[in-house]
């Protein structure tokens, strides 16, 4: 099935059912409007990157951030469908390809996370609306003479008098007209959708199997390749003998790449049939003599380090000398993968003079670098095809796998798919770092918090992160530059200054009047990478069962302690108060107990309450509340949703997650020894938004930091346990 | 050369008899709704009915299908013709990232085969052996009950009129 045989507009469409197999067509190049990545047909209009107007009046939104569940297509396309005045479950949803048009405004970069796309594009998407709407209003008061004063719309139509024109009846008066600009918002009482809860717009073909998944891409001609790594981190082949492999039916070729050893086939069974029957030896690499217990006992023995101040206010030293009361503890948090249900995967097509890839990422924009720097091609030649992500988490922002499709694609000629296994993805990913913490912190003879001094032990994310984004981001820059930036931040963030991914969270929520936040950094060559609510899926487990210590210790209610600390943070306060009332109302059952934790993060501040029973040396979570204050709700059941799949992710981890190291290597290797959550241990989760006329912040990550301290604070409760260390189940039975 | 019934059609196929059902219904049949999640059984997402029955296909060679009928998520409903699983799904806004849905439906839809007024407990036993990574446990829970309890009036409304 070539594109050929396509009608040019089903081509476009998206998605189409052929043959029995599935074909993906995505925007054709070259017939693009002038400096705009959306392709245009006779009658179109593309008024910008994000929007396309067809005669047949089809409206399509562009969404310039990755959906990986978290519902930015539906927030997204909600602002600018309100502005344009055209109802969002009418619009068509593409994931927009590779352009500068469609980078993060928070990061410069196309690429999505940090909880930061509704942040980011609250104004400028509305914005796109109100333009493409003002203008909407100036062809029609071309067409009519009317003055654009007696002109309004109403989803999809300009009303004059009462004559309804549909948007699709001026498309061609429009498209001869200049854009206008800083067009007026409208003001929040006008609102029509955003506010209101509404489904989310990718629910039926992710309800009918038809979304197309990086996994689902099928190309004429593909090939299917599974890559061997060494199970020690950077290690390398030291012997290889490929007869064996390419002996197995189906397989086609067998080569090294920079992560390993590829075996292509003509289907993805047969090569991994043919990767079973490799015969590869491996030596070295970075990791060779870790273990998890190596690594914990090296950060205790750096936790007497001093490290390097990241943040401090007052005179810590002095303060926690005076106090009348103290606690000094260590806290642990372990490595974590990922794990989302979609294993990494990608296709890519490199020809001499242009490179295809369809994956899906957290970087749409990265991945056509990437693509570029192993393609030996301009990023100009290289086309992105976006597809839908089966979870990300963090974890697709790192796309090894495009540069694996890519360098197996132009060594053999072949349009490749590259696909992990479940094994691959926990034993060849990339971790949250595992940490040690200690806090020390003094209170008054008031029972007020005087002193308080935070200590981080751990790898640092941000080298890692450039060595994997750097080489993206600057496809035309030499190895040797690569590695010398990445070298300068990796000794910058040992020496002199501190990562804030690893250390943030620990200090900024409470009013705390002396106080040091420290970092000692100890790496043993895990890959590490954001992991869902990065450095706060840790730090806010220290600190938030640190606050319900300190409570007892002054004899305080955690909830008023808390809230007596909150002076400074009228938004958090009022999330920890509205907390407290409900937390009032639950627990009543025999054996139940309840804790609390509360945390700022990505601009957002979520409080959450775990009712929890300890049986036969089992936590079991009943029911968790979770208190939101994100701003404006633009799609209320979507935060919902979200704050309910963060306290499951965050529950995963605290009950059970953990990957361990040994000899080097990762120890899990699918769901049976990595568990995650199932529905016989989800809790009800009942989510308060907190009604807020501020601009919007995020969701996706900020629901989980609270849920780990949460619940270790209720089996304190519940057993007189401090848990200071996750696993939590493991640490209960320590 | 196996055959077998996918969705109503009668197909067949020479890939080697190890090939699990998973990777023939993907590669070979190209119908993608079915995902892959572990290769191991462990998590559901490659969940269709053999005879009616849930089953793990990632694990199941296509020897031990012939002969019989294989239903896929394609063959349960589609975006014009929904299954009333699939509408609940759609009206509890269940889907996140999605990937493993489909598995999550076909579980759900062999159970309620089964169980047609099952309580929050029998549903959570039935779908204990689907892994859903972004945590919509609640929202699929809360849609396999309003599915039952709308199959439940639709049968007796059948009834009545017969």
């Amino acid at each position: 099935m070539s594109a050929a045989n396509l009608s040019r507009r089903a081509f476009l469409r998206g998605t189409v059912m052929a043959g029995g197999g599935l074909v993906v067509g995505f925007l054709l190049p070259g017939c693009s409007e002038p400096g705009l990545p959306v392709a245009r047909l006779d009658g179109d209009w593309v008024p910008n990157a994000f929007l396309q107007f067809t005669p047949d009046g089809v409206v399509r939104f562009f969404c310039p951030r990755s959906e990986m569940g978290q519902g930015v297509t539906t927030g997204l396309t909600t602002l600018v469908a309100e502005e344009l005045d055209f109802a969002p479950d009418r619009m068509q949803i593409e994931l927009a390809s590779a352009h500068p048009d469609y980078v993060n405004p928070d990061f410069g970069v196309q690429a999505t996370g940090g909880s930061s796309a509704m942040k980011a594009h609250w104004l400028p998407l509305r914005q796109v609306g109100a333009d493409t709407r003002m203008l909407l209003l100036q062809a029609a008061s071309a067409q009519t003479g009317a003055s654009p004063a007696e002109l309004s719309t109403d989803d999809g139509f300009v009303l004059h008098g009462t004559h309804r024109i549909p948007y699709v009846d001026l498309l061609e008066t429009a498209a001869g007209m200049p854009m206008p600009s800083e067009s007026p918002l409208k003001p929040a009482s006008d609102f029509r959708w955003i506010g209101k809860d509404a489904s989310r717009l990718d629910s039926l073909p992710k309800a009918t199997g038809t979304a197309v998944y990086g996994i689902d891409v099928d190309v004429p001609g593909m090939h299917h390749a599974v890559v061997l790594r060494s199970p020690v981190f950077g290690g390398t082949v030291s012997s290889l003998d490929a007869a064996p492999a390419l002996a197995v039916d189906g397989v086609t070729d067998v080569l090294e790449i920079d992560t390993g050893v590829a075996v292509v086939a003509t289907s993805y069974w047969q090569a991994r049939k043919g990767a079973q029957a490799l015969s590869v030896q491996w030596q070295g690499g970075a990791s060779a003599d870790v273990s998890s217990a190596s690594v914990r006992a090296d950060y205790e023995f750096a936790a007497e380090d001093d490290g390097n101040e990241a943040h401090a206010e007052g005179d810590f030293r002095a303060a926690f000398a005076a106090a009348s009361d103290t606690l000094e503890a260590t806290w642990w948090a372990p490595y974590l993968a990922h794990a989302p249900m979609e294993p990494m995967n990608a296709v890519a097509h490199v020809r001499a003079d242009a490179a295809e890839v369809w994956a899906g990422t957290q970087g749409p924009g990265p991945t056509q670098g990437l693509v570029a720097r192993h393609a030996d091609l301009e990023p100009e030649q290289v086309t992105v095809h976006q597809t839908w992500l089966g979870g990300g988490f963090g974890r697709r922002g790192t796309i090894r796998y495009v540069a694996e499709a890519t360098q197996i694609s132009k060594a053999t000629g072949k349009p490749v798919k590259v696909l992990w296994s479940r094994e691959d993805d926990l034993r060849a990913g990339l971790y949250r770092p595992a940490s040690l913490m200690r806090i020390r912190a003094g209170l008054d003879a008031d029972g007020r918090i005087s002193a308080w001094e935070a200590k981080r032990i751990g790898g640092n994310i941000t080298p890692d992160t450039l060595e994997n984004v750097l080489p993206a981001v600057l496809p035309g820059a030499p190895e040797g530059v690569i590695d010398a930036a990445v070298g300068l931040a990796d000794k910058a963030m040992r020496d002199w200054v501190v990562d804030n991914a690893s250390i943030e969270g620990f200090h900024e929520d409470y009013d705390l009047p002396n106080f040091s936040v420290r970092h000692v950094t100890r790496d043993h060559g895990i890959p590490l990478t954001f992991w869902r609510s990065v450095g706060h899926s840790y730090t806010a487990f220290a600190k938030e069962t640190a606050m319900d210590e300190l409570a007892e210790r002054a004899g305080q209610d955690p909830v008023a302690f808390r809230v007596a600390h909150l002076r400074g943070n009228p938004r958090l306060r009022n999330v920890v108060e509205v907390a407290g009332r409900e937390m009032a109302t639950m627990g009543k059952a025999a054996g139940r107990h309840l804790g609390l934790a509360a945390h700022g993060s990505f601009f957002t501040d979520v409080a959450e309450v775990a009712e929890v029973s300890v049986e036969n040396g089992r936590i079991r979570v009943h029911e968790v509340l979770c208190v939101v204050d994100c701003g404006t709700a633009v799609n209320p059941d979507v935060i919902r949703a979200q704050m309910e799949g963060a306290v499951m992710f965050g529950l995963t981890a605290a009950l059970d997650g953990e990957i361990e190291i040994e000899d080097g290597a990762v120890k899990q290797s699918n769901f049976h020894d990595y568990p995650i959550l199932r529905m016989t241990e989800a809790p009800k989760v009942r989510v308060v938004i907190i009604n807020s006329s501020d601009a919007p912040t995020g969701v996706g990550e900020p629901g989980l930091p609270p849920i780990a301290p949460a619940v270790a604070n209720a089996v304190y409760r519940a057993t007189g346990q401090r848990l200071r260390a996750m696993p939590l189940a493991k640490a209960l039975l320590a | 050369m196996i055959r077998f019934t996918l969705n109503g059609e009668t197909v067949e196929t020479d890939l080697a008899p190890d090939t699990p059902l998973l990777w023939a219904v993907r590669d070979e049949f190209g119908l993608k709704g079915s995902k892959f999640g572990c290769g191991a059984g462990l998590c559901g997402a490659c969940t269709m009915h053999v005879d009616g029955e849930a089953a793990r296909t990632c694990i199941l060679p296509i020897a031990a299908v012939n002969g019989r009928e294989i239903t896929t998520i394609e063959g349960l409903g589609t975006p014009d013709a929904p299954h009333p699983l699939q509408e609940a799904w759609v009206a509890h806004s269940v889907p996140q990232c999605g990937y493993c849905q489909s598995g999550q439906i076909m579980s759900a839809a062999a159970f309620l085969a089964t169980n047609a007024s099952p309580t929050e407990a029998d549903v959570e036993a039935a779908m204990a052996g689907n892994i859903c990574r972004c945590g919509c446990y609640p929202r699929i829970k809360e849609a396999i009950l309003a599915s039952a309890e709308a199959l439940a009036t639709d049968a007796m409304a059948e009834e009545t009129r017969a």
